[in-house]
């Protein structure tokens, strides 16, 4: 049972929530200017960076994926941060794209792609850009919601009205003061979620101890708990992926480039990147450490996360194979036409137990007192990150594509007013497709392919656009329609019951790296077959001509 | 393969906790300097007509 005390850990939670929006609010009237509110003023110091980025890339969404694969993988699954910390030291240290980028003294990096290769670009990078982001963010709320229910013994059909307070609490802050109350507040929450973060994980190892926590990833998982399984072609398909999609995520992920472009100089952008790149690391390990715990605790028991009545009315010999099944894949042991027969309803919930099993598991695990941390830590995460991710997305919609809408010149009170219709809109967005999208399949695997809808197209634009001089409009416009073409084919075959087994075969990190490879291709060849124009100087000279 | 994950789980702790002390000071320090430097950029650029935005 979950050890939520309303009277202590209520009030600690309180405390913290009371604290966020004094902070949120504290510097509204200090945004007067639209740069104010979508880069602060480009006034950001490299210690307020590191926090802020640190902050905002750690959600509970964060969280629950990466403790899902610490569950359903053991330690491999925490490669992926792995590989982001790695690329994001070599960008920080070498500055490759990020130099020119924040020296060109764009706000978005459609605005930069303006510079290279028209209007036109801009307006689609700009729409891809929101599209990707917003299908990705969309599963934040509910995500989030799941965990706080859980955690405190909440009913799920309580769901929406912590989605909606949450919600609501971080778009008054983030309407109001824009990107000043957002580093603000991840300012704030970046202390109190590592506070948290650190006092579970050291009371998990001192309490479960790490001889445990081995022996249940090699129980579970084999050899394959702690080396990457690169004798399958699967294997290598999963490890191409995490490198391009986490090198892709550094270069051009909104919300990562708004901190770069925030930062006061190129140099403190490039030290925000390196000094932060080991963090991620820890947000991939941490957590993971809590899924293994949580497999060493509760076990892979599927069948527990059903009712009674959904229990009762599924044959034994499909109860039998669910239950030896591996963790993480509770259908796996069944025929197609046995899997046909289990309700929707009872897949979802199957298919939720790995993702569920972490906050089960800290809900009956940690006492009272550190039950109100862990909550205000996980409910920094989440607030720090929706807020930063709405003004992100919201920002390329003002910036980018309203752009061509926009008659002459606003005053800067009209801009922020449009932003924060706009950001309103956002949470509107986040509300409804939170509660009525259902993911197929782990969590990060959705956050990676529909980040790849423009992280594909957006990296090799990027690249392109710094250091190709052959690099033209044809040849961005084509890589944007296939980077964008491939995920979203593959989400779609995925809703379509005749379609969905083929789209099981290749894979979500086969389309990822298949949108990786046709945005490249028609970067490539589109450049190739439009005749060529004097105006090809990459843009690390562009401030000159912006 | 132990030792490596037990080396990177005990670093992560390490470095995770002294970053956050580091950082929560210092970052205290940048935002009262970044509050400074906004309230003197704008008693500067204050003008009666306001200002207007780019395309």
């Amino acid at each position: 049972m979950p050890r939520f005390s309303w009277l202590v850990d209520g009030s600690i939670v309180g405390l913290y929530l009371l604290g966020t929006m004094m902070a949120g609010l504290w510097l509204r009237k200090r945004v007067r200017r639209v740069e104010d509110f979508l880069v602060a003023g480009r006034e950001m110091n490299l210690y307020l960076g590191i926090a802020s980025l640190a902050a905002t890339e750690f959600g509970i969404i964060t969280c629950m994926y990466t403790a899902q694969a610490g569950y359903t993988q053991g330690f491999i699954g925490a490669f992926p941060g792995i590989a982001q910390a790695v690329a994001m030291l070599v960008i920080g240290l070498t500055g490759f794209c990020v130099k020119p980028l924040r020296e060109s003294g764009a706000m978005t990096l459609p605005e930069l792609f303006e510079k290279r290769f028209g209007r036109p670009v801009r307006w689609l990078a700009g729409v891809v850009i929101v599209m990707g982001g917003l299908l990705n963010m969309g599963v934040f709320l509910k995500i989030g919601g799941d965990f706080l229910c859980l955690v405190c013994g909440m009913d799920l059909e309580y769901l929406v009205y912590v989605m909606t307070t949450l919600l609501v609490l971080v778009a008054v802050y983030t309407m109001l003061g824009g990107m000043l109350s957002v580093l603000v507040t991840d300012f704030l929450q970046f202390a109190v979620m590592s506070a948290g973060l650190l006092v579970v994980t050291v009371l998990i190892l001192s309490r479960i101890g790490w001889e445990r926590l081995v022996d249940t990833v090699a129980t579970h998982h084999g050899s394959a708990g702690f080396t990457l399984p690169l004798q399958t072609g699967t294997g290598w398909t999963y490890v191409i992926m995490q490198v391009l999609g986490t090198t892709a995520a550094t270069l051009t992920w909104q919300t990562v480039v708004s901190r770069v472009l925030s930062a006061k100089d190129a140099t403190t952008g490039q030290r925000v990147l390196t000094r932060t790149s080991f963090f991620f690391v820890c947000r991939w390990l941490i957590p993971g450490l809590w899924g293994i715990a949580a497999l060493a605790v509760l076990g892979w028991k599927p069948l527990d996360s059903l009712d009674s009545a959904q229990r009762d009315a599924l044959p034994a010999a499909i109860q039998e194979k669910i239950a030896a099944s591996p963790v993480g894949q509770p259908l796996a042991g069944l025929t197609p036409e046995e899997a046909g027969g289990v309700p929707t309803a009872v897949q979802t919930r199957l298919g939720d137990a790995s993702l569920h099993a972490m906050p089960r598991f800290l809900g009956s695990f940690l006492p009272i007192g550190l039950m109100g941390l862990l909550v205000a830590a996980m409910l920094a995460a989440d607030m720090s990150t929706d807020a930063s991710y709405m003004l992100s997305w919201g920002s390329v919609i003002y910036n980018d594509i309203l752009a061509p809408f926009r008659r002459g010149s606003w005053s800067h009170q009209r801009a922020i007013r449009w932003n924060r219709v706009i950001i309103g809109l956002i949470s509107i967005y986040l509300l409804v497709f939170g509660l009525f999208y259902q993911i197929e399949g782990d969590v990060w695997s959705y956050l990676l392919l529909t980040g790849s809808i423009y992280l594909s197209s957006m990296s090799v634009l990027l690249v392109a656009c710094c250091y190709w001089r052959k690099a033209n409009s044809w040849g961005a416009l084509a890589a944007i329609f296939l980077g964008a073409a491939v995920p979203v084919a593959h989400l779609t075959m995925e809703k379509i019951p005749d379609l969905a087994p083929l789209a099981a075969r290749f894979g979500k990190d086969g389309a990822g790296i298949a949108a990786f490879a046709a945005a490249a291709l028609g970067m490539i060849v589109g450049s190739l077959l439009k005749p060529s124009s004097p105006d090809t100087s990459p843009p690390a000279n562009a401030s000159s001509h912006a | 393969m132990h030792e490596f994950w037990h080396l990177l789980v005990w670093s992560s702790v390490a470095w995770y906790s002294s970053v956050t002390l580091y950082v929560t000071i210092r970052g205290a320090l940048d935002i009262r300097e970044m509050v400074k430097r906004l309230d003197a950029t704008q008693e500067e650029e204050d003008d009666p007509t306001g200002g207007t935005t780019q395309r």
